[in-house]
C-alpha cells in the first residue's frame, strides 16, 4: 500500500509530492477506526443523531475497544445527500483511516455510499429499505442489516389480512425512491395471494410535506385500507393528513416500514388509531438483548429506541462480533467473518447469509393502541406477530457476491 | 505574472496540505462554477439564481457518456463546456429580457423545470439515488483515480479557466459588460446590441459552469441529483458573494472560505448551517465586497500587515 | 386560501422594500412552532392563534430595524444573501429550541375529522383554514384600500420618492411594512401547524410557493397575489388528479410560462 502511494506521487511529479502526506500521516494503524456517517442535515436530520446516540451506546459497552486496540469513532454529516455523503466518506477513508464505515440512513444515498466502499474496499454496514444493497448491486463490501422487503411484505400482508381479512381494496402511497419501489413490489406480489386488488398505487417525492392531494385521490378510491410505504417525516405527514381527511380510524392505516417509536410519537394518540405498523425493532420485543438495551437507552434518554438508534446500535455490534470471530481487523477477514455471522441481538437470532450480505432476521408488526388502552404516554402498540419469510430464491437478484 | 496570480498558485500547493486532497480539488472545481457565474453577477449585473441548470445537465450528459461509452477526460470536458454553453444559451435566450426581481426568478423557475426532468427521468439520471459509476477514465498513462493525480489535473484545468477569465473580463467585451453593468440604458445607447451581450456572459458562463459539473462528477464518481438543484445555484451565488463579487479573484476566495468552512463546521458542530448564517449577516452588514473588500479595507489601515 | 395568505405577506415586503426576502418562509415556520408552544402551555388553540402571529411580527420588526432597514440601497444580491442567512440562523435556532425531531399540533376538536362531501371527502380544520385565510385575506385588503395609512403604503408601492416627499417617514411605513408581512407568515404558520404538523425545514416548500404567488401575481400587485395564490393552489389540485408526480413541478412550469409571456405577472401593471 504504501509502496503504492509513493509510485504515484512520483508519478505526480516533485510539485504535488508533498500533497499526499497528511493523508498518511494522520491514517494510524494502532487503533481501529469506524466512520458512522449520519444525517444532521438534510430530509433525515432528525435520524441523524439518534443513530450516533446508538452507535455510541454500542462502542461503549465495550469500552471503546475491539481486539485490544482502541477504537477511534469517526462521524460525518451526510447531509441526506449522495454527494455530500460520498464526498464526507472518501474524505474520511482517506483522511481518517476509516476501513469500517456505517450508515447512512437513506437508502438511495447508502447505494451511493456502497459504490464508495466498493472502490475503497471498506466494509459498509447499512440499514434500509433498498434491496439492492443484498440484491441487483451487491458486492463484497456492503452488508444490509434491515429485514429484506420480501420479508417486511409478507409480515405486514399476511398478519393485517389475518387481522382484517375482509379489507381487500387497498391504496398505497410509495415514496419514490429505490426502498419504495422494493417494498411496493413485494406488497403487490404478497398480496396476489390474498386476493388483494389494489385501487391506487400513487408515488410521491422523498421529503414531500403537502399529502392533500395524495390524499384526496386515495379518499376518492374509497379503499378498504391504506397503505403507505415511506418513512420517517413523510410518513409522519402521511398518516396526520389521511386523519385530517377523516379516513382513520374508520379506514385503517398500514404504514409498512415505519421507524417505530420515533414516528410515532410524532403523531397524537388520536392519529395513532385504527393505525398498523411494520417495523424493523420495536422497544417491547421480547430478547434478552433487547430488553438491557432499551433500559441502558430509556435511563440516557427518556424516549425509548426506535429502529433508527436501535439499528445503528444493532449493526455496530454485529461489526464486532464480525471483529470478534475474525480476531483482525483486517478488512477482508472481516468480510469473511461477517459471511455467516450468527448472533442472537436485539431483534432476536440473526443471521448473515454470505450469499448475499442479507441479514436474516424477524420483523416486527404492530397494531396501535387506542387512548384509552394506553397504560402510558409511551405505550404506543402491540407487537401482534413476527416474520421471518426469507426473500425466495427465483426473487434473489444477487447472483454473484463477486470477489474482493 | 501579476502577484495575485502568485498567490493562487502559492494556494494550489498549499491548500492539500491544510484540508483533504478531495476537498481542495472541489474547492478548485467550485471556483471555476464561481468564476463562471461572476462574469454574470460581478461583471454584467445579472444575479443569475439558477447556475446549477448548466452544472448539473453537463455533469449528467457526460457522466452518462463516461460510464456507457468510456469517453476520454478532455472529450468528457469538452462534452461538458458544450452542453453548459447550449443549456446556458437556451436559458439565457429566455432570461436576457427581465430584469431585476423578474429575471431572479425567471432563472430559478427554469431551474426548478430541469431539476423536475432530472428527477422524474430516473432510467437515465437514477432520480433521488443520483447516477453513480462515473470513472476517471485514465489519460496518456495517468491514473487519475489517485486523489493527487487528479488534483493536479483539476489545478490545470482551474488555471487555464482562470488566466482564460482575466482575458474575457481584460478584453473590449469585459468592459462592455461592466459598463451594462454600471448603466444599461447609457450602453445601449451607445450603440452596444445589451441583450446579445448578456446573452453571451450567459453562455460562457455556462461553459464554464459546465466544465465543472464534469469535473464533479468526475470527482465523486456520482452525478447527485442535488448538483441540479437550487441549493447548489444558491451555494454558488453565496460563495461568490461572500469572496466579493467585485474582483476577478472574489469567486476563488469565496470558493476556498465557503467550501472550507462548512466542511470543517460540519465536523465540530451538527449545527453548522447557523453559523454559516451568522456569516452570511455579517458579510451582508459590514463587509459588503465579501473577503476582497474586507482585505482592501485593513489593507488601508495597516498596509504593512495587509499588503495590496 | 394559504397560498394566497402567504403570497400576500411576501407581495406585501417585496412590492414595498423591494427585497427579495428568502426569510419568510423560515417566518412562517416560526409561526407554527409558537403556536404549538402557546397553544399548548396556555392549552388554548384559539388564544395561540391569536398570539404566535403577533410574535411572528413583533420578530419582524426587529429584523427590518436592525437589518433590512440597512440594505435597502445594495443590490438584490446582498439582499438576498441577507435574508438566506436569517432564514439558516431561524430554521437551525427551531432545531435548537424546539429539537429536531418534528410532532404533530391537533386541530380543536370542533374542527377534526372530515366532511364527506359525497364525491370526496374534506376535512374540516381545512374548511375553516380556507374561512380563516380568506377572511385575513379580505381584511388585510380592506385595511390597504379603505385606511388612510393602507393608502400611504400602496403610495410607497408605486412610488417611493413621492411618499417621502410628502413628508412621511418612509422608514416608519417599510418598518411596519416588514412587521406586517411577516404576521401574515406567522398566522400562515400558525393555521398550518394542525394540517402538516411541525418540523424545522416546513417553511422551505413555502417559500418556492409564496415567491411563485408573488411572481405570478406581479410584484407589488396585492390582489394579483392573491388571485394567484387561489389560481395556483387550483392549479395544483388538477394537476394532482392526473399526474400527480407534477405537481409541485406545474407550479414552477407555470411561472416560467407567465414570466415569459407576460413578464410582469397575471395581473401586473408594470
Amino acid at each position: 500500500m504504501g509502496q503504492m502511494k509513493r509510485r504515484d506521487i512520483l508519478k505526480a511529479g516533485v510539485g504535488a509530492a508533498a500533497l499526499g502526506f497528511p493523508a498518511l500521516i494522520r491514517a494510524q494503524p494502532k487503533e481501529v477506526v469506524i466512520l458512522g456517517l449520519w444525517d444532521q442535515t438534510g430530509a433525515f436530520a432528525d435520524v441523524g443523531p439518534l443513530n450516533d446516540r446508538g452507535m455510541r451506546m454500542a462502542l461503549e459497552e465495550r469500552g471503546m475497544k475491539v481486539l485490544g486496540k482502541p477504537i477511534k469513532y469517526v462521524t460525518r454529516d451526510g447531509a441526506t445527500q449522495a454527494g455530500t455523503s460520498t464526498r464526507r466518506t472518501e474524505e474520511a477513508i482517506d483522511g481518517e483511516g476509516a476501513r469500517f464505515v456505517i450508515g447512512p440512513w437513506s437508502s438511495g444515498v447508502a447505494l451511493a455510499v456502497s459504490e464508495v466502499a466498493k472502490r475503497k474496499k471498506v466494509v459498509h454496514l447499512f440499514s434500509g429499505g433498498t434491496e439492492d444493497i443484498s440484491g441487483a448491486r451487491c458486492h463484497r463490501y456492503s452488508f444490509q442489516w434491515a429485514a429484506s422487503p420480501y420479508t417486511a411484505a409478507k409480515t405486514v400482508v399476511d398478519n393485517f389480512m389475518k387481522a382484517n381479512p375482509k379489507a381487500k381494496r387497498w391504496h398505497l402511497l410509495v415514496a419514490d425512491y429505490a426502498f419504495g419501489w422494493s417494498v411496493e413490489k413485494y406488497i403487490k406480489e404478497v398480496g396476489k395471494s390474498h386476493g388483494l386488488e389494489f385501487v391506487g398505487a400513487d408515488r410521491h417525492p422523498l421529503g414531500e410535506r403537502e399529502f392533500s392531494n395524495y390524499v384526496q385521490k386515495a379518499a376518492a378510491n374509497r379503499p378498504d385500507a391504506v397503505a403507505m410505504i415511506n418513512f420517517g417525516g413523510d410518513a409522519v405527514a402521511g398518516a396526520r393528513e389521511i386523519f385530517n381527511f377523516g379516513l382513520t380510524p374508520k379506514v385503517p392505516l398500514i404504514m409498512s416500514w415505519s421507524s417505530g417509536v420515533e414516528e410515532l410519537v410524532q403523531l397524537a394518540p388520536e392519529i395513532r388509531d385504527n393505525l398498523w405498523v411494520g417495523t424493523n425493532f420495536y422497544y417491547t420485543a421480547d430478547t434478552p438483548a433487547a430488553k438491557a438495551f432499551v433500559k441502558a437507552y430509556q435511563a440516557q434518554h427518556k424516549l425509548p429506541p426506535g429502529y433508527a438508534p436501535s439499528a445503528a446500535y444493532s449493526m455496530t455490534r454485529m461489526l464486532l462480533a464480525g471483529f470478534d470471530k475474525a480476531k483482525s481487523d483486517d478488512v477482508q477477514a472481516v468480510v469473511k467473518a461477517l459471511e455467516g455471522l450468527e448472533m442472537n441481538d436485539i431483534v432476536g437470532p440473526m443471521k448473515v447469509d454470505g450469499s448475499t450480505h442479507q441479514t436474516l432476521r424477524p420483523y416486527f408488526f404492530l397494531r396501535c393502541k387506542p387512548k384509552s388502552a394506553m397504560k402510558h404516554e409511551l405505550d404506543f402498540a402491540d407487537v401482534i406477530a413476527t416474520g421471518n419469510t426469507p426473500l425466495p430464491k427465483e426473487y434473489a437478484a444477487c447472483k454473484d457476491i463477486g470477489s474482493f | 505574472m501579476t502577484r495575485p496570480l502568485i498567490l493562487v498558485l502559492a494556494a494550489i500547493v498549499l491548500l492539500p496540505i491544510a484540508v483533504r486532497p478531495a476537498i481542495a480539488t472541489e474547492i478548485w472545481i467550485f471556483a471555476i462554477f464561481g468564476l463562471g457565474l461572476n462574469l454574470l453577477l460581478g461583471y454584467t449585473g445579472l444575479l443569475s439564481f439558477g447556475q446549477s441548470t448548466f452544472f448539473g445537465s453537463a455533469a449528467y450528459v457526460a457522466g452518462w457518456l463516461l460510464k456507457h461509452y468510456g469517453i476520454n477526460v478532455f472529450f468528457a470536458l469538452g462534452v461538458g463546456l458544450g452542453v453548459g454553453a447550449l443549456s446556458a444559451l437556451v436559458v439565457g435566450y429566455l432570461c436576457v429580457q427581465r430584469s431585476g426581481l423578474y429575471f431572479i426568478m425567471l432563472t430559478f423557475a427554469l431551474n426548478q423545470l430541469f431539476y423536475f426532468v432530472a428527477y422524474q427521468w430516473t432510467s437515465v439520471t437514477g432520480g433521488e439515488d443520483g447516477m453513480p459509476g462515473i470513472p476517471r477514465p485514465a489519460f496518456l498513462g495517468i491514473d487519475f483515480s489517485n486523489p493527487i493525480n487528479y488534483y493536479v489535473f483539476v489545478c490545470a484545468i482551474f488555471l487555464l479557466f482562470l488566466l482564460l477569465m482575466k482575458r474575457i473580463v481584460e478584453s473590449p467585451l469585459g468592459k462592455i459588460l461592466i459598463a451594462i453593468r454600471e448603466n444599461e440604458i447609457r450602453a445601449g445607447a451607445v450603440g452596444f446590441h445589451v441583450p446579445r451581450f448578456k446573452l453571451l456572459a450567459f453562455v460562457i458562463g455556462g461553459a464554464f459552469s459546465g466544465v465543472a459539473g464534469v469535473l464533479y462528477a468526475m470527482l465523486f464518481g456520482i452525478v447527485p441529483l442535488e448538483s441540479i438543484s437550487f441549493v447548489t445555484s444558491g451555494n454558488v451565488v453565496f460563495a461568490t458573494l461572500i469572496g466579493g463579487s467585485g474582483s476577478l479573484y472574489g469567486p476563488l476566495i469565496g470558493s476556498v472560505v465557503f467550501i472550507w468552512l462548512s466542511e470543517s463546521m460540519s465536523n465540530v458542530w451538527a449545527r453548522w448551517p447557523l453559523l454559516l448564517g451568522v456569516a452570511f449577516v455579517i458579510v451582508v452588514l459590514f463587509f459588503r465586497g465579501g473577503v476582497v473588500e474586507a482585505w482592501n479595507r485593513l489593507a488601508l489601515k495597516s498596509p504593512k500587515w495587509f499588503p495590496k | 386560501m394559504l397560498y394566497a395568505l402567504m403570497g400576500l405577506g411576501l407581495s406585501l415586503i417585496t412590492g414595498i422594500l423591494n427585497i427579495p426576502n428568502f426569510a419568510h418562509g423560515a417566518l412562517f415556520a416560526v409561526g407554527a412552532y409558537l403556536l404549538a408552544t402557546v397553544a399548548g402551555f396556555l392549552g388554548n388553540f384559539w388564544l395561540g392563534l391569536l398570539i404566535a402571529p403577533i410574535g411572528v411580527a413583533f420578530l419582524g420588526l426587529i429584523i427590518e430595524y436592525a437589518g433590512v432597514r440597512r440594505l435597502y440601497a445594495a443590490g438584490h444580491d446582498y439582499q438576498l444573501l441577507f435574508t438566506f442567512g436569517l432564514a439558516l440562523i431561524l430554521s437551525e435556532g427551531i432545531i435548537l429550541v424546539w429539537g429536531p425531531v418534528g410532532f404533530s399540533h391537533l386541530p380543536p376538536p370542533v374542527l377534526r375529522g372530515g366532511l364527506d362531501l359525497g364525491f370526496t371527502f374534506y376535512p374540516k380544520y381545512r374548511l375553516f383554514v380556507m374561512l380563516a385565510a380568506g377572511f385575513l385575506v379580505l381584511l388585510t385588503w380592506l385595511f390597504l384600500e379603505k385606511t388612510r395609512y393602507g393608502a400611504i403604503m400602496r403610495a410607497g408601492i408605486e412610488n417611493k420618492e413621492m411618499v417621502s416627499l410628502l413628508g412621511i417617514d418612509i422608514h416608519r411605513l417599510f418598518t411596519v411594512a416588514f412587521a406586517l408581512g411577516a404576521y401574515l407568515a406567522g398566522i400562515a404558520g400558525a393555521l398550518t401547524a394542525p394540517i402538516r404538523g411541525l418540523s424545522p425545514g416546513m417553511g422551505v416548500d413555502m417559500l418556492g410557493i409564496a415567491f411563485v404567488v408573488v411572481a405570478l401575481g406581479g410584484l407589488g400587485n396585492l390582489l394579483g397575489a392573491i388571485a394567484a395564490g387561489v389560481l395556483i393552489g387550483v392549479a395544483q389540485a388538477i394537476v394532482a388528479a392526473y399526474w400527480i408526480e407534477a405537481s409541485t413541478a406545474v407550479i414552477f412550469a407555470v411561472m416560467a410560462l407567465v414570466l415569459l409571456v407576460r413578464p410582469q405577472g397575471l395581473f401586473g401593471i408594470r
